[in-house]
């Protein structure tokens, strides 16, 4: 009979009047049990599921490692690094539709790890790009670029529009823009929204990521001193990771058609501008174009989301990435607000993950094809 | 007339609503925006600006339950000290919580050590659901911090209970001592504030100063 000594730490230290904690299988019990009875040791069982017990304190979560698509867990918040690794197994196992690439590094030495998605049909593709987590703590954008690429790749053969969808684009999708920040939500503080880079003069980190790029920079809506959640940067383009995806942006802007940015929290589709209350050259796509989507949205669940140009819906804000993308020639360039309005705020509970991303899929689906059928 | 879509009537809209949840809220009842239906604004003339609202509200913990309010919030003009004046009447009867509220009262009472908890929701927006009457008592706490502090400028919102502490008292009102974050949606802070909640299941709720 063998037991799994926990205390004390040897053996030799098992004397007459001390206690001792051990830990065995199940089935020993049987045995186990009877024999401290007859011997009239004094025994308590402290824990009689310790499998139990340890999947009660790691939550639901038991299955968040298990590397296969039906395996991880879609409606949980995942860390970086599961989500890295998620990245990586779906690079390996799904190479014909999935490949990953980095467009450069973080300000703290982290890779900014893209996926493109889509099928190699022919040459000369038009592309979606998608990025989620720009912004620290909207922990429910990551989750949606996750359920994005997972209903791509398990629809792609039954979902005519799907299939539709990565034969004639390709989907460029960066789960993760604010690495750093991200991680320093999971480890420090739950509310981090910018950047992590370092002030030379003062003791406060990061950039607003949505405030740094090149498209009127730091004017209204943006603050220039660096303790502030929206500042601005000392310049733009300061942080690497705006500095990363500009340049790769810039370097694509032919290919690319549409630009989604992925926030949270307000139940709001937004398009330019953001930094000025002024109407759009193609105002009638794109403002159909929300119209629809909004609508698809709606139809999931019920859920009503606002539209319309980010200055008079949200506020004035300049030099985010949607202005940016749309002043560097994209044509459909739009922010996404997910749930909820306030209630649980960046909080959203995991039960809700499900939801949020199924009638968003709707909305994503409905702006995609309405691309597809050129009215730009 | 405003568009309902558009940021003015929406921030005047929190206000209402947090206005309504410090009078109205308890621990068996929160109250959230469904939606905004009509807004207007009448800028006054050496006072302030005041909206017309009109809104849909939902019971958080029924949502099938909605009611209709009328709401009237006045900004006043320049003073940064002055809270918005709210005036909101609600068409229809809210759900009786007297059960829920005597329930609550007697378990915290029968209490031996004095509540304590932290982090409501935690970071993955789970709440124990023993904790959520603290949870809606904080939203209680929160509509009268929001509603003091707002201004056309801002728009808050409870991001979390950071900390809340049950302190007991010698008369019959229930005391809990909060620290709440509120995030501000204009400047995108989440700051910490400190409040202190008296309810009393006939009485209902006040901030003590």
């Amino acid at each position: 009979l063998q037991v799994d000594l926990w205390q004390p730490s040897s053996p030799f230290h098992i004397v007459e009047g001390a206690v001792a904690d051990a830990r065995v299988p199940q089935n020993t019990t049987r045995s186990l049990l009877p024999f401290l009875q007859q011997e009239n040791i004094q025994y308590t069982v402290l824990i009689s599921d310790l499998q139990q017990a340890i999947e009660n304190q790691t939550g639901g979560r038991s299955h968040r490692n298990r590397r296969s698509l039906s395996g991880y867990n879609y409606e949980v918040y995942h860390s970086l690094e599961e989500i890295e690794d998620w990245m990586y197994y779906l690079n390996r196992t799904y190479s014909d539709l999935v490949h990953m690439f980095s467009v450069g590094k973080s300000y703290e030495g982290r890779p900014l790890y893209v996926l493109k998605l889509g099928k190699r049909s022919r040459p000369y593709k038009k592309a979606v790009w998608i990025d989620c987590g720009i912004h620290a703590r909207e922990w429910i954008g990551p989750a949606f670029c996750q359920w994005f690429v997972k209903e791509a790749l398990q629809t792609y053969q039954t979902d005519p529009d799907m299939r539709k969808m990565l034969t004639q684009l390709y989907f460029y999708i960066m789960p993760v823009f604010n690495v750093d920040g991200y991680h320093f939500s999971w480890t420090h503080d739950r509310f981090w929204r910018k950047t992590r880079s370092k002030n030379m003069r003062f003791h406060c980190h990061g950039v607003d990521a949505n405030r740094n790029w090149k498209v009127k920079w730091c004017d209204e809506g943006a603050s220039l001193h660096p303790c502030d959640d929206t500042y601005c940067g000392p310049f733009p383009e300061s942080e690497p990771e705006v500095k990363a995806v500009a340049h790769f942006l810039r370097k694509h802007r032919k290919q690319i058609k549409a630009y989604l940015s992925f926030h949270a929290y307000a139940q709001m589709l937004l398009y330019p501008y953001s930094y000025k209350y002024a109407t759009i050259p193609n105002f009638n796509c794109v403002e159909s174009a929300a119209y629809n989507a909004v609508n698809a949205l709606q139809s999931a669940y019920g859920v009503r989301y606002r539209y319309g140009p980010a200055s008079s819906t949200l506020y004035v804000s300049s030099g985010s990435s949607m202005d940016w993308a749309y002043k560097n020639g994209i044509p459909y360039a739009f922010a996404f607000e997910l749930r909820d309005t306030g209630h649980f705020g960046f909080l959203l509970p995991e039960m809700l993950i499900k939801p949020t991303c199924t009638e968003t899929m709707l909305a994503v689906k409905n702006i995609t094809l309405h691309l597809l059928k050129k009215c730009h | 007339e405003l568009p309902p879509s558009q940021f003015p009537a929406s921030r005047a809209s929190a206000v209402a609503l947090g206005y309504l949840c410090y009078l109205r809220g308890g621990p068996g009842r929160g109250l959230q925006l469904r939606e905004l239906r009509r807004a207007r604004r009448q800028d006054i003339d050496d006072v302030g600006h005041k909206y017309y609202l009109e809104l849909e509200l939902e019971d958080v913990l029924d949502k099938a339950r909605t009611v209709s309010c009328t709401a009237e919030v006045l900004y006043h003009l320049g003073s940064k000290t002055s809270a918005p004046d709210v005036q909101v009447t609600v068409q229809g009867e809210l759900r009786s919580t007297e059960e829920a509220d005597q329930e609550f009262y007697n378990w915290i009472r029968s209490l031996e050590k004095e509540l304590v908890a932290e982090n409501i929701p935690d970071s993955h927006g789970n709440v124990p659901p023993e904790l959520e009457p603290i949870h809606l008592l904080a939203w209680v706490a929160s509509g009268y911090l929001i509603w003091q502090n707002s201004t056309e400028n801002t728009k808050f919102h409870l991001a979390q209970v950071k900390h809340v502490k049950q302190v007991k008292r010698s008369d019959e009102d229930l005391q809990f001592d909060y620290v709440v974050l509120l995030h501000e949606m204009v400047s995108q802070e989440v700051l910490p504030w400190q409040v202190t909640l008296l309810w009393h299941p006939q009485r209902g709720a006040r901030v003590s100063q």
